[in-house]
């Protein structure tokens, strides 16, 4: 059943580190997102987001990244891999909500300077999705040697990314769209 | 024992759909008299507005 609202796919782009290389795939993923009809995306950067560090969890939810995911279809985490995990900062922003998340389609997409494109974080990310209620889709985009796929002002260089993101976000949007209907519609009870 | 009360969305007033149970675990003491022993937690409920899509939760 289509309810005539538009989706709503947030990119959330998982690094604050000085040159993230990221950002440049992070916009890529929203400006193809944006193209798609019937879906309506956002750049959230980690970076942006003054969560305290004192305290963790729900203790330090921030008002506009709640919303945006309370109104969420499904996201899309950008995570480059760091000694082949995510950052801290990532979980910890993830962290700062729950119920938002509950059955809601999540694709990852790992970034990385070598030749690998973040397989291994994403591996490393997918329990996390799991234990908040997010549910993974089985498409990754794995931008392997960064630095040789984006130039220093963000364009794309390899034109393949464009077929792997839109089988990547073709899956993401049919989830959405699945999850979406059992949430408002299919009953536990 | 489930919350056999409907939840109504805020923003619509209409029947919210319960969709999830999640064992939450928590320190929190203010938790302490929802906690289930048998699971080692509380559970919580999740529920989704039909018309707006908005979520909520509460303790089961």
């Amino acid at each position: 059943m289509e309810t005539g609202r538009p989706l709503f796919i947030p990119v959330i782009l998982g690094t604050a580190r000085m040159g993230r290389m990221s950002l440049h795939a992070a916009r890529f993923v929203t400006t193809e997102l944006g193209k798609s009809a019937g879906v309506e995306t956002d750049l959230i950067d980690i970076a942006q987001l003054p969560l305290p560090t004192n305290d963790a969890g729900e203790a330090i939810k921030h008002a506009d990244f709640s919303a945006k995911m309370n109104r969420a279809d499904a996201l899309v985490v950008v995570s480059p891999e760091y000694n082949h995990g995510y950052s801290g900062l990532l979980k910890h922003v993830l962290d700062s909500c729950l119920k938002e998340y509950i059955h809601k389609a999540v694709g990852i997409v790992g970034v990385s300077a070598g030749p690998f494109g973040g397989t291994r974080v994403i591996q490393n990310l997918l329990p996390v999705m799991r234990e908040i209620g997010l549910v993974t889709i089985f498409w990754d985009v794995n931008f392997s040697n960064v630095q040789k796929v984006f130039a220093e002002d963000g364009k794309l260089l390899d034109e393949s990314y464009i077929r792997r993101i839109d089988k990547f976000l073709k899956e993401l949007i049919w989830m959405a769209k699945t999850l979406r209907q059992g949430r408002e519609h299919v009953s536990l009870d | 024992m489930a919350n056999s009360e409907k939840m109504m969305c805020p923003s619509c007033r209409v029947e919210m759909n319960h969709h999830c149970d999640k064992v939450a675990y928590t320190t929190d003491p203010q938790h302490g008299g929802q906690m289930d022993p048998n699971l080692g937690g509380f559970i919580e409920e999740f529920h989704t507005c039909p018309k707006c899509g908005c979520g909520a939760a509460r303790p089961a």
